[in-house]
């Protein structure tokens, strides 16, 4: 008898013993966060629990392209210049003003009295050094392409910093609204702590980081501004959108970001806003069919953008106005209409062009974007119906990356997203529009010689200008199909006050409870 | 035995160094991770810039010697996102899946294995045929949905458990309860079977002719000569969870271990950290096969190595 029950504890023994190694571990992950809330049911009256899609990488916010960091250190750090949230237009942040010197310096007069979490006042060092930081390429920062126009940067006074581009750069002031300022000092002196341990002069500093499990901020006493109505808020990382409505339905949250249009119904509160995101199909107009104009004006007419915003995405959706923007974008044109939807239209030029049924390619992928798959397949089937011969490829999101920037080997029809977070129309033609730009399959000799005139042209008016003839000029010849800008989803708790931002920026120092 | 022992761990070695290889070439071939770190608008200087910085514009069999030179040191490199030591984040994230995994393997032994002996105790009668069926709908139903129909009943409904998140027993309950539930039903069917078998042999037989109790000839005899298809199939499903089974379940209930961790890995192209993350995977695989075919010794005597 003794054998028999020998046999099953052995069994049970060998599992728990499993078991018996996670505990001391758990513990000491604990024991990095001296209040471990994470997942209480109901938040405290002052502070607030927002589920995040994933973890950050790291919290230096010079380094990487994370929009789950954004979401903390946008509360953390501040920048020389802020986002308006409403008009995407630039409003005094570290610095209290900006002018332009001549066509390559600009002036910038610092605010007084700024302190950073640690106690370090800040200086025209500080924003210095923070511009030099992002712009080395041994640092090599993966924003660094925002700040490409930056040769360097000086101190002239304790209060005064001059930047130096390498030519004419209008959008200057919009790049630095991307550009968080860091402590040189503490920089310096931890290299290590950096990533993990931010120190910046924003509104709120970060209390703890539980690695994989949360990370809490708080309202920063020192802080020069206006104090924030909520004094803490947890981060939690719950990469399942269906999860973050159960969370939100019990109560456990009170903001989530991306969620589904279908959820919106079981929502207990929630808010839109017009997202960064605008997913286009982008021809390839330098060889194969879509080279002929009238092939390509054919596939404009062939789609129905209402009917995709309308049932694929629920009405959360806006479709684009015949132009990668929308209005506040800086060179938005407003007297731009999408073609309008005519299959019958699109049959007669495709006869005119003489087109045979030879098949056109259009490569997708699937999983990156909300419905970016479902999308992709509801415009083959537009573009069929109205006479193409598309054959609908899905590549992993890998493959379709290689198959973006190899222009060479450039599919007929490409499905792609642009997320233009400057809101100035110039990188959108510098990378897509302008010949040899890494994404462009289009090519008119007057259309480069536009946007580069764009790009140095400092009067705003001329500028803007500009930029209205150019999307004049590649909606009558087209580049592609702008085809939907997608809305921002935020389900919230009842009592949480929050108006979503145009710059899907998560502001908690704009939020208030109800 | 020692030279059995000795042998294995020397086959162990040559398969995780195999595996090792086979992912590096894998993941080198496939595709460019700088595409997947720079911006859509990122310049061709700056991605040539970040490939030259990666090392990836050297010769694949340079990076490949680099690689293995520093898989025997145990350095797989700093994880390119996170910019920390590879194997340093997997060792963070073991524990916790350790855990849901050891606790969903406890849940289902407890609940399989009485249950099992229940239905071949008693075969054909009703309680084997519903907890036959039962098992096998447990096998077949996806564990991510099951975990979001137990989130929506005893976290959103009932409010007895958390959502998701990590730390107290509340937060553990479910995913493991999730998890347990293919285990159950693999464990369950096997118990059944095996034990069935052994029930139907000679020498059970024998034992019930020279007047031997049911409850002996049940665990006595039956139990101990069933444990080496039970110790195989528990030894494989703790292999497979750990391997990453678990992904599903912990993403839906946001727990911080393992599996989370090698989605998105694959989905950043973190390749330092993706072969930190298989090198343990081939190493844990590798010891539970080790210590499944040791334990077969202990329960039938007539293995020898």
């Amino acid at each position: 008898m003794k054998k028999i029950w020998l046999t099953i504890l052995i069994l049970i023994l060998a599992v728990a013993l499993v078991a018996g190694c996670g505990g001391p571990a758990q513990q000491s992950q604990q024991g990095s966060s001296s209040n471990n809330t994470s997942g209480t049911s109901t938040p405290a009256k002052d502070s607030i629990v927002i589920a995040l899609q994933g973890e950050p990488t790291t919290l230096d916010p010079q380094y990487p392209d994370d929009g789950n960091m954004r979401a903390v250190t946008d509360n953390v750090f501040e920048r020389l210049l802020e986002l308006d949230g409403k008009t995407l237009e630039p409003k005094p942040g570290l610095a209290t003003d900006i002018k332009a010197v001549d066509s390559t310096t600009w002036q910038l007069t610092l605010r007084e009295g700024v302190k950073f979490h640690n106690g370090d006042p800040f200086t025209a060092e500080d924003a210095v050094f923070s511009i030099k930081r992002i712009i080395d390429p041994a640092y090599k920062s993966q924003i660094a392409g925002n700040f490409s126009t930056i040769k360097d940067a000086k101190v002239v006074d304790a209060k005064t910093i001059q930047i130096i581009t390498d030519g004419p750069d209008p959008i200057l002031p919009k790049r630095l609204t991307k550009l968080d300022i860091v402590d040189k000092k503490y920089v310096e002196a931890n290299p290590d702590k950096v990533a993990t341990a931010p120190v910046g002069t924003g509104p709120y500093q970060v209390e703890s980081w539980n690695r994989g499990v949360d990370i809490k901020i708080k309202a920063f006493d020192g802080y020069w501004g206006n104090k924030p109505a909520i004094k803490a808020a947890t981060y939690r990382f719950i990469q399942e959108g269906s999860t973050r409505l159960s969370a939100l339905k019990a109560g456990e949250i009170d903001l989530a970001v991306n969620m589904l249009p279908e959820y919106v119904d079981q929502l207990p509160e929630y808010k839109t806003s017009d997202g960064i995101e605008f997913t286009f199909l982008r021809f390839n107009t330098l060889r194969g069919p879509m080279k002929n104009k009238l092939i390509r004006q054919a596939a404009c007419y062939a789609i129905d953008r209402d009917t995709l915003a309308k049932s694929l995405f629920m009405g959360y959706a806006n479709v684009a106005q015949g132009q990668m923007a929308k209005p506040g974008y800086f060179g938005f044109n407003d007297s731009l209409k999408p073609y309008p939807y005519d299959p019958e239209k699109a049959k007669q030029l495709l006869k005119e062009a003489g087109y045979n049924g030879e098949v056109i390619q259009l490569v997708s992928e699937r999983g990156r974007w909300l419905k970016d798959g479902e999308l992709s397949e509801a415009v083959a089937s537009m573009l069929t119906d109205a006479g193409f011969n598309v054959k609908l490829t899905f590549l992993s999101w890998q493959e379709w990356l290689d198959t973006l920037f190899n222009v060479e080997k450039a599919p007929d029809i490409m499905f792609s997203s642009n997320g233009n977070e400057l809101f100035d129309m110039d990188r959108f033609y510098q990378a897509i529009i302008k010949t040899g730009g890494p994404q462009s399959t289009y090519s008119n000799p007057e259309i480069d010689k536009k946007i580069t005139e764009a790009r140095n042209e400092m009067d705003t008016q001329k500028r803007l200008q500009l930029y209205k003839e150019l999307s004049q000029a590649v909606y009558d010849d087209p580049f592609g199909i702008p085809l939907l800008n997608l809305k921002d989803i935020y389900g919230m708790s009842k009592n949480l006050d929050w108006e979503p931002r145009q710059d899907s920026r998560i502001t908690v120092y704009e939020m208030k409870l109800k | 035995m020692k030279r059995y022992i000795i042998m294995r761990l020397l086959y162990t070695v040559v398969v995780i160094l195999g595996v090792s290889i086979l992912v590096f070439i894998i993941t080198h071939v496939i595709g460019n991770p700088v595409n997947t770190m720079l911006p859509l608008q990122a310049t061709d200087a700056e991605r040539a810039a970040l490939k030259h910085q990666l090392g990836l514009d050297k010769p694949l069999m340079v990076q490949l010697s680099e690689f293995l030179s520093g898989m025997f040191r145990l350095d797989f490199g700093k994880s390119w996102w996170q910019q920390v030591p590879a194997l340093g984040i997997v060792l963070h994230k073991i524990p916790a899946t350790l855990q849901l995994v050891a606790t969903a393997l406890i849940i289902a032994v407890m609940v399989a294995i009485p249950l099992g002996i229940i239905a071949a105790y008693k075969p054909g009668t009703i309680l084997d045929r519903v907890l036959t069926t039962a098992s096998l709908i447990g096998i077949c139903l996806p564990p991510f949905w099951v975990g979001l129909m137990f989130v929506l009943f005893f976290a959103v409904k009932l409010g007895w458990f958390y959502t998701s998140g990590y730390g107290t027993i509340r937060h553990l309950i479910l995913p493991a309860l999730t998890l347990a539930v293919v285990p159950m039903g693999h464990l369950a069917q096997i118990v059944r079977f095996s034990m069935a078998e052994q029930l139907n042999a000679q020498y059970s037989t024998t034992a019930r002719a020279k007047g031997a109790s049911d409850f002996s000839v049940l665990f006595a005899h039956a139990l101990k000569n069933a444990a080496t298809s039970i110790v195989t199939m528990g030894g494989m499903d703790l292999g497979r969870l750990l391997a990453g089974e678990t992904a599903a379940v912990e993403v839906v209930f946001g727990w911080p271990g393992f599996g989370t961790l090698i989605v998105d890995t694959i989905g950043r192209q973190d390749f330092p950290l993706l072969q930190a993350e298989v090198f343990l995977v081939a190493v844990i695989i590798c010891f539970i096969n080790l210590a499944v075919d040791i334990s077969y010794g202990y329960f039938d005597p007539r293995i020898r190595y």
